[in-house]
């Protein structure tokens, strides 16, 4: 048994323990009874995502760091130098080592020298002449970088200022014409900080900000206001996350999270919603303007003569100025031509296009009003299973009200969201070219059967749940929580299957569009789960989620400290400084709900 | 602040091998920050006889930041702005070095002269033509160089005066010599034979 202080971690490792335990196939998250209300409304076990915090930015990067160091045999700073240039990205590192050697992989990254010892000044009485300031100088007062280029002091010191303040940190080349060397960061930092001590923090920053800014695989919460963290995945960027903020989102185009919708079709989606583009095609539907004063005239009634406030009559067919001698079929003196025809045609398509997008926005729009009044029902429902804790009672366990309600927030989600890639999927806007005609209706027709399906699962599994089975007899509870229970694995199954329908059978079969959406976890979004802020080898090789109470010893001399000042210390911060996830989300009804809505809580 | 003692020597240093390099810098005021530099017309190349004026910024990095530098002289060139004289050159903007100077970085630009890229074209129209049409472009360039670049020759008006005089309407004079890149009697063979 771990001691008290691992309090946050237990809690995990004792859900994952116990839902790993189960057959797992559909409803674990349904059926496990807790005495915790947060942990039973934690979906992941051993989530692979991380939240890195301002603290723990140092250890996030630590593991890549001696990985390179230990295969290379590098001093840190290299080791840093190369992975910024590669990205953060270790197997780049590897695969060029093999591809096109030690010493490609070094000058490509801006490393000429890797053995070199430290860049000391040059002891010596003589002067010298340093090619920028053309000054004779001692000779002690000059540095040689690894490159060989030696010049002196005051001239590195006035670029490196130059540098950082144009926001190139990370990559400082060394001032001679041509030569492509990433200047020492020990040497940057020892001399800016001599002239400039908060220039040489900010020079730190962005050095381990380097760790989020270049890498794929690390992007900051995109929370506003901003939490302050970043999150890492593994392996899959296309997926949806959970910082530890509560903020919930596409780790790929960090917008809401919106699956089973593609990052395109969804900021296709929000770009349309957003467009005035829709009322001026409602006006051009239903309007025309008058030829003499221009306002837009509606037409009332089936007859083609519309006549405007100005009095000015006009035929609707083709918006031409006329008499008002008119029947029903002709206009006096007045006969439209071809022109006629294209623009009714225009306005046709135009009328077509805009009632298919209110079609889908109207069931969009729907499910996410519902869901945000479903999320309302978090208190009512626990109000509800008080009173039946109350009562003496042979029923004890109500986990399944919880579990009910927590799967309606996870199929009405996907069900809102599977509006808009039907719009986008069926539409004539992206996949014209993709297949034919007849191909895409059959498609079509069995997505909306799925869809349907969803839809008819979810409204029930909503009715039950909104019931007030508090005041029903044991009997008729034990019928509600048999309809609970089997709607929750059902709609479960049919979301999984709508997204492997999605997966599989309609973008898989693009050839031409590439649309990845992120799977879909029974569980719901993922937690990230923060990763410990200090870190040693032997606590990667174990238990992962243990937190080292002890701060960081050995190895940690001069040269082995990335980044010097502040972040020295913040590494030795004790686990529970970081223990901020519990104050989040005022417990469990933040998971899942879009943030729109949490910003109305 | 612009390091002046280094901009001094500089300036020293350059105006030395005047006859040699065809290149010189001199101050436009007693500012060192604002200067003028003077490059020749590459040999064998359409700008060949003529001088082009460059004005140069100094910023207050320099020379850690590297120099504005933009043609006073108006020139046709893929590279460089024939409205602004812009200029689109490398070591002028991120492949700066402060181990780089002015002299340098004239250099580089009068080799631009020789050697245009129109792959990274600053005026698009200029590079067009000389993609697609490179005899065109030659004259134009040469024309432009005829007018704005040389001071001591007899000038483009001078010639429009004398072709205009023979009785030619003075808009296809204009037309003529563009066409043929100022060469005054190439222009009155193609204005007499049509
Ligand atoms: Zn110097
Ligand atoms: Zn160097
Ligand atoms: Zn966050
Ligand atoms: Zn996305
Ligand atoms: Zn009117
Ligand atoms: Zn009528
Ligand atoms: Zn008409």
């Amino acid at each position: 048994m771990e001691s008290v202080e691992y309090i946050s971690s237990d809690d995990e490792n004792e859900l994952d323990y116990y839902s790993s335990d189960r057959d797992d196939s559909n409803d674990d998250a349904l059926i496990n009874d807790d005495d915790d209300d947060r942990s039973n409304w934690l979906p992941n076990k051993g989530s692979s995502s991380k939240v890195i915090t301002k603290e723990s930015l140092l250890a996030a990067q630590r593991e890549d760091l001696r990985r390179v160091m230990e295969l290379l045999s590098l001093r840190e700073h290299h080791a840093r130098t190369l992975l910024i240039h590669y990205r953060w990205d270790v197997e780049t590192i590897f695969a060029v080592l093999v591809e096109k050697g030690k010493d490609r992989l070094f000058t490509e990254a801006g490393i000429p020298n890797p053995e070199s010892h430290d860049p000391v000044s040059l002891v010596s009485t003589s002067t010298m002449m340093c090619d920028i300031c053309m000054e004779d100088m001692p000779s002690c007062d000059m540095t040689k970088m690894d490159c060989g280029h030696c010049f002196c002091n005051t001239c590195w010191t006035e670029h490196f200022i130059v540098k950082i303040n144009e926001g190139q940190s990370r990559r400082i080349r060394c001032m001679a014409h041509k030569c492509f060397a990433i200047c020492d960061e020990s040497v940057i930092r020892n001399l800016v900080s001599k002239r400039h001590p908060d220039l040489a923090e900010k020079f730190d920053r962005f050095l381990l900000e380097s760790y989020i800014e270049d890498n794929k695989m690390v992007k900051w919460c995109p929370s506003t206001p901003h939490c302050g963290n970043a999150i890492r995945v593994e392996e899959d960027a296309f997926c949806e996350v959970e910082c530890s903020c509560g903020n919930q989102f596409c780790f790929s185009c960090l917008c809401e999270a919106h699956s089973p919708c593609s990052c395109a079709m969804w900021q296709l989606w929000t770009k349309k919603c957003r467009d005035e583009s829709e009322t001026v095609n409602w006006i051009t539907v239903h309007t025309k303007p008058c030829p003499k004063c221009h306002k837009p005239v509606e037409k009332n009634g089936g007859c083609n003569l519309v006549s405007c406030i100005c009095g000015q009559a006009f035929c609707w067919l083709c918006g031409g100025a006329t008499g008002r001698d008119h029947t029903w079929s002709s206009i006096a003196g007045h006969s439209c031509g071809r022109y006629k025809e294209d623009r009714e045609k225009q306005s046709e398509r135009a009328k077509r296009d805009l009632y298919r997008y209110m079609h889908y926005h109207n069931r969009y729009k729907a499910h996410t009003d519902s869901f945000k009044q479903e999320s309302k029902l978090k208190e009512t429902i626990q109000g509800k299973v008080a009173i039946l804790e109350g009562k003496e009672s042979q029923l004890r366990d109500f986990s399944w009200v919880t579990n009910g309600l927590y799967r309606l927030f996870r199929s009405r989600r996907a069900l809102s969201y599977s509006y808009p890639f039907a719009f986008y999927m069926f539409g004539d806007e992206l996949f014209n070219d993709e297949m034919t005609k007849e191909d895409l209706e059959i498609k079509q027709h069995l997505f909306e059967d799925q869809q349907q399906q969803l839809e008819t699962n979810v409204e029930k599994l909503s009715k039950f749940i909104e019931e007030p089975f508090d005041s029903f007899t044991e009997d008729k509870i034990m019928e509600i929580r048999m309809q609970v229970i089997n709607l929750s694995v059902i709609t479960d199954n049919l979301c999984k299957k709508m997204y492997e329908c999605i997966e599989t059978d309609l973008l898989g079969s693009l050839q031409f569009g590439i649309h990845n959406i992120a799977p879909y976890h029974s569980k719901g979004i993922e937690k990230a789960t923060e990763l410990p802020v200090s870190w040693t080898a032997k606590q990667c090789a174990g238990d992962k989620r243990k937190r080292l109470e002890e701060p960081t010893t050995g190895g940690s001399s001069e040269s082995d400290r990335p980044s010097g000042s502040g972040s020295s210390e913040e590494t030795d911060f004790p686990a529970q400084k970081m223990a901020r996830t519990d104050g989040f989300g005022g417990g469990m009804f933040d998971l899942n709900l879009p943030a729109e809505v949490i910003d109305r809580n | 602040m612009v390091d002046f003692s280094r901009v001094q020597k500089e300036l020293q240093e350059c105006n030395k091998d005047i006859n040699v390099s065809g290149i010189s810098v001199n101050p436009k005021s007693d500012n060192l920050s604002n200067l003028i530099g003077t490059i020749t017309g590459p040999v064998g190349t359409p700008y060949e006889g003529g001088t082009f004026k460059i004005d140069i910024d100094l910023p207050g990095g320099y020379p850690f930041e590297p120099p504005k530098m933009k043609f006073a002289t108006k020139v046709w060139h893929p590279n460089i702005s024939s409205q602004s004289g812009a200029i689109c050159l490398d070591i002028l903007k991120d492949q700066w070095s402060p181990a780089l100077t002015i002299k340098t970085a004239l250099l580089s630009i009068q080799a631009l002269l020789s050697a245009p890229a129109p792959d990274d074209p600053q005026d698009a129209v200029v590079a067009q033509q000389y993609l697609k049409d490179y005899q065109t472009f030659a004259n134009t360039a040469r024309y432009w160089t005829e007018s704005f670049a040389k001071t001591s020759s007899a000038g483009v008006e001078e010639k429009v005066g004398k072709l205009a005089e023979m009785g030619f309407p003075e808009a296809l004079v204009r037309t003529t010599l563009e066409a043929v890149g100022g060469d005054e009697n190439l222009a009155l063979e193609k204005l007499l034979s049509g």
